[in-house]
């Protein structure tokens, strides 16, 4: 089973009746060679491409693919709606926050391990390594692919959403004032994405195992978010009598609140801070965002909190991350 | 005199057959079983040493003083037997007496001490008994299963690929003390597909292809038992070209090449060719300087064997 | 054992013959202590010439210590290296350019095919698309993987896999390969066709390579030079040819007999030993060998063995004084290799 170098060729001259034999020896190569930011470009596609499920057969592209149409329902729902006339259902900048939750957390804790536990497992990284790139590379490709496909996966149901209302009304006014809802939805799709693809991605990281991945994403979501709402209810039935009732509690009912305090109790605003869809709900409100969905209560001045905590827990995983590859590199 | 009698025995898993009929006799001193990868080695010693039973036939120990007894569920034969596995079948946590020692203890042995003592000074490593097995390098890690499995004084050592990933200056010592212990009359059965490492250790080979046994005994006898092949010989001479026309006149010849750097000959008849190459040279004062049979080595016997079998 | 032919002919591309060849690569007092205490090379001092270089004896730590000094994934605690004239402290990334390595462990994917693999490495080596596409198909085909090329690897034998390493090893045109133990879990025949593959490119592709292994005869077979480390610290380093260089002793066999060719040749006056099943006559010069020879032809013994006894790259590693050691002095300084 060897190559045919044997061959003795003329080195590519024509015989004296013009027949050649070809050198079909080992060539060198000449051409261009690309530098770090395309290769990390070049790793960072072929990662994208991975988080949908496209180069490894059909069986990969059914949870990506299913999750996005599962997101995109509402969209399509709120079009239908309104051509039957009735104004805009469904927020650009919360979107159906139940729905983002659950569906956003299966994607990132079936898709993250496809990125980097598999090369993992695979024990691939050396041959990455070994390569003309520094260590930050590999995690910096794969958070860039990782936070793309998140955004795809956010914003794709908010543009199909504008268009379906964009569809329905008329005037010019009216298309601005979608368009001016949106961009607000857009930024918080891409906050999103920051947070969820840091978090999920170091959490993969961890372990070659795809199944423990995608357990310890989902439980980390989901436990992380329970345990927010548990201490939300708790909170709400600790308060005393002496309080005023305020809208958006737990389950849409009255929160008792102290009425010295515009909005939640400081210890209703702590316990946002326990998950991540919380915390990015917080920051949302902060920023000026519609109203309390999702059962966590507007943070008002605590938003700044809410903000720096979520920027420390995504510098964290993200240096976390980091320091994993350079403790892989030397393995 | 048989220590391990083997008859007849095979092994399948569903349809998998691992082990196809195969009837042998292993003896006193260094024995080497071997195969390429998957052809039923690994299975044949677990079943030697009792771990497995055989779908069909028996494996029976001849131990030197006893009974016959049959390997399987008969926890006797760990007397006389001792098994270095291919895994890395050791507690990391333990220092290497400690588990020399445990090894001893389930033995029940009468003194663990001594045996334990004896067992670590017969393999070397004495010197680093104190130590965490976590700290061993592979080498040591494999002379420390030796030396468990030696503890109790068995008369039979089967080692599943001992040589695997060991350094040279560590084979070496590996192989001087499986000789010392096959001089010493014990019954060593080791397996390896790599033909370097048994070529150098036993003189016995049995050779498995694919669940069957393919060839057993000397390699050299084994090769000269292989006259469908002519053999082949290099040859370098004060006169290559008249010692080639010589040699093409004869029957046992039945080609010769001169290459760049003397001749090469092919005969069919290999008792004939050595009876007569010192009688021609001298008879025509043609100085011999080299005669080398090129197929004799292990690598090649091996080769021909499974490229035969499979055929 | 039939005669090692050890050295090839230089690679064709490549520093001109005459003069000092720059070496491929320079170790200089290369240490390497890991946190804990664990010395994986204390002061190492070796250069590696061009063509194919086998590095032998360094197990465990001081092996994969040393190929990722050499590939700048690890600085040195003090020491330098210099691969293909680059640092590998400050100029690891144009080392990794120039450098093919190939691990000894498993390292391939099993749910992509081998183009798609090599492919992908190639890019990851900086080659764009197209280059890598072609490359890595000439790689593949290189290395013997014909229409299996498209099925996953994660179908392949343990050969195949070894060839796909190789291959992706290939793509990005380098001009040193590092292959660790290439030869791992092969049997006879797949270890056989490796090598073949290994020799050819060291002849024929120009390209510099340093082979770690711990099988004597596969050294023997393909490097034209070994590189021997023991301890984290040069043992020895040289030509193949000087390690298997010719000892003064004949060595004969005959198929029957033995025992009388021995007492017939004390007779003569040759001083035969034995020496398993032949004897080992000292070669006092040409007439020796006229003599066997003739002493073989009068008994009438069937002559199936003769010749002059090389040394083995193996003796290096038996304890210095032992019987039939050639290097019972083994020299501890640096040692270029010529």
């Amino acid at each position: 089973m060897s190559a045919d170098t044997s061959i003795p060729t003329t080195g590519g001259r024509p015989g004296p009746a013009g027949s050649v034999i070809h050198d079909l020896g080992y060539r060198r190569y000449d051409g261009p060679r690309l530098g770090r930011a395309q290769i990390v470009r070049a790793l960072a596609w072929h990662s994208f491409r991975a988080a949908f499920g496209f180069g490894r057969g059909a069986k990969a592209k059914i949870i990506p693919l299913v999750a996005l149409v599962a997101l995109c329902l509402p969209a399509v729902v709120n079009a239908f709606a309104m051509s039957k006339g009735q104004p805009r259902v469904v927020d650009y900048d919360t979107y159906t926050p139940a729905l983002r939750d659950l569906v956003m957390t299966v994607f990132v804790a079936v898709q993250a391990p496809e990125l980097v536990s598999r090369d993992i497992r695979s024990r691939v990284l050396p041959l990455y390594f070994a390569r003309p790139i520094k260590t930050l590379d590999y995690p910096l490709a794969k958070y860039l692919a990782f936070t793309g496909a998140c955004l795809v996966m956010l914003e794709v149901p908010l543009l199909l959403l504008y268009g379906g209302s964009i569809a329905n009304v008329h005037g010019g006014a009216a298309v601005w004032a979608q368009t001016r809802a949106l961009i607000p939805g857009l930024l918080v799709g891409l906050m999103w994405a920051l947070v969820l693809a840091a978090i999920s991605l170091f959490l993969a990281s961890l372990t070659g195992r795809r199944a423990f991945a995608t357990g310890a994403v989902a439980i980390f979501f989901l436990l992380t978010f329970t345990l927010a709402e548990i201490l939300l209810q708790v909170e709400g039935q600790n308060s005393g009598p002496q309080t005023a009732a305020v809208k958006g509690g737990p389950g849409g009912g009255p929160v008792m609140v102290h009425p010295l305090l515009y909005g939640p109790s400081m210890a209703d605003k702590v316990s946002g801070l326990f998950s991540p869809f919380t915390l990015l709900e917080g920051v949302r409100m902060w920023l000026g965002g519609t109203n309390p969905a999702d059962n966590v209560p507007a943070p008002g001045a605590f938003g700044v909190v809410d903000a720096l905590v979520l920027v420390t827990i995504t510098g964290l995983c993200l240096y976390g991350l980091a320091a994993r590859y350079r403790k892989a590199r030397l393995a | 005199m048989t220590v391990i009698e083997i008859k007849n025995v095979s092994r399948w898993y569903g349809n998998v057959v691992a082990v196809n009929d195969i009837t042998m006799d292993i003896g006193p001193g260094v024995t080497g079983l071997l195969g390429p990868n998957g052809a039923g080695k690994s299975t044949i010693l677990h079943m030697i040493a009792g771990f497995l039973a055989p779908s069909r036939g028996t494996l029976t120990v001849h131990p030197v003083l006893g009974q016959p007894v049959p390997t399987w569920q008969n926890p006797d034969i760990y007397r006389s037997l001792g098994l270095v596995p291919e895994r890395d079948s050791v507690y990391a946590f333990l220092t290497g007496e400690e588990f020399v020692r445990s090894t001893a203890k389930l033995h029940k042995l009468a003194s663990t001490g001594a045996a334990t003592r004896q067992a670590l000074e017969m393999t070397d490593m004495a010197y680093a008994a104190d130590r965490k097995i976590s700290t061993y390098s592979k080498g040591m890690r494999q002379r420390i299963k030796v030396a468990a499995a030696l503890v109790h004084d068995p008369e039979i050592l089967l080692l599943d690929e001992p040589f695997n990933g060991m350094d040279p200056r560590q084979r070496i010592h590996m192989m001087e003390l499986l000789s010392k212990l096959g001089a010493e009359g014990r019954t060593i059965l080791f397996s390896s597909h790599i033909l370097e490492e048994v070529e150098r250790l036993s003189g016995t080979i049995q050779v498995m292809v694919a669940g069957r046994l393919a060839a057993s005994g000397d390699f050299r006898e084994i090769r000269r038992l292989m006259t469908s092949r002519p053999h082949v010989f290099n040859v370098r001479s004060s006169d290559d070209r008249a010692l080639a026309a010589l040699l093409v006149g004869r029957p046992y010849t039945t080609a010769v090449e001169l290459t760049g750097k003397g001749l090469q000959v092919r005969t069919s008849d290999f008792g004939a060719f050595c009876g007569q190459i010192a009688v021609l040279t001298r008879d025509h004062e043609i100085a011999l300087r080299e005669l080398l049979p090129t197929d004799e080595s292990l690598e090649s016997v091996f080769g021909y064997l499974i490229s035969s079998q499979g055929s | 054992m039939t005669p090692s032919t050890g050295s090839g002919t230089p690679p064709a591309a490549g520093p001109a013959p005459g003069g000092l060849a720059t070496a491929v690569i320079e170790a200089n007092a290369l240490t390497k202590v890991y946190p804990g205490g664990v010395t994986a090379l204390g002061g190492l001092t070796v250069n590696f010439a061009p063509g194919v270089t086998g590095l032998i004896g360094a197990n465990g730590a001081g092996k994969s210590t040393l190929i990722k000094i050499l590939l700048g994934l690890v600085e040195p605690t003090s020491g330098t290296a210099v691969v293909l004239g680059h640092d590998s402290v400050t100029g690891g990334e144009q080392i990794r350019r120039l450098v093919g390595y190939m691990p000894e462990h498993d390292c391939l994917p099993p749910d992509v095919s081998a183009t798609e693999f090599v492919t992908h490495m190639g890019r990851m080596s900086g080659l764009p698309a197209t280059a890598a596409r072609e490359r890595a198909a000439e790689a593949l085909r290189h290395v013997g993987l014909h229409e299996e090329r498209y099925r996953q690897i994660g179908t392949y034998s343990t050969g195949m896999k070894q060839r796909v390493k190789l291959a992706q090893a290939l793509g990005g045109d380098p001009r040193l390969l590092l292959l660790d133990e290439p030869t791992n879990g092969l049997d006879p025949a797949g270890r056989n066709a490796m090598l073949e593959l290994i020799e050819r490119i060291g002849l024929e592709f120009g390209i510099s390579i340093v082979v770690a292994s711990h099988l004597l005869g596969e050294i023997e077979r393909i490097c034209d030079r070994l590189v021997a480390i023991e301890g984290g610290r040069l043992l020895r380093a040289d030509t193949i040819d000087s390690f298997t260089r010719a000892s003064q002793t004949l060595l004969i066999e005959v198929e029957e007999g033995l025992a009388a060719l021995h007492d017939e040749l004390v007779r003569r006056g040759l001083r035969p030993t034995a020496y398993q099943r032949s004897l080992l006559v000292p070669i006092g010069g040409d007439g020796t060998y006229d003599a066997v020879r003739d002493t073989v032809a009068d008994l009438g013994l069937p002559l199936s063995r003769m010749e002059q006894r090389r040394h083995q790259v193996e003796e290096l590693f038996r304890d210095p004084g032992a019987a039939g050691s050639a290097f019972a002095d083994p020299a501890r300084e640096a040692a270029d290799v010529r």
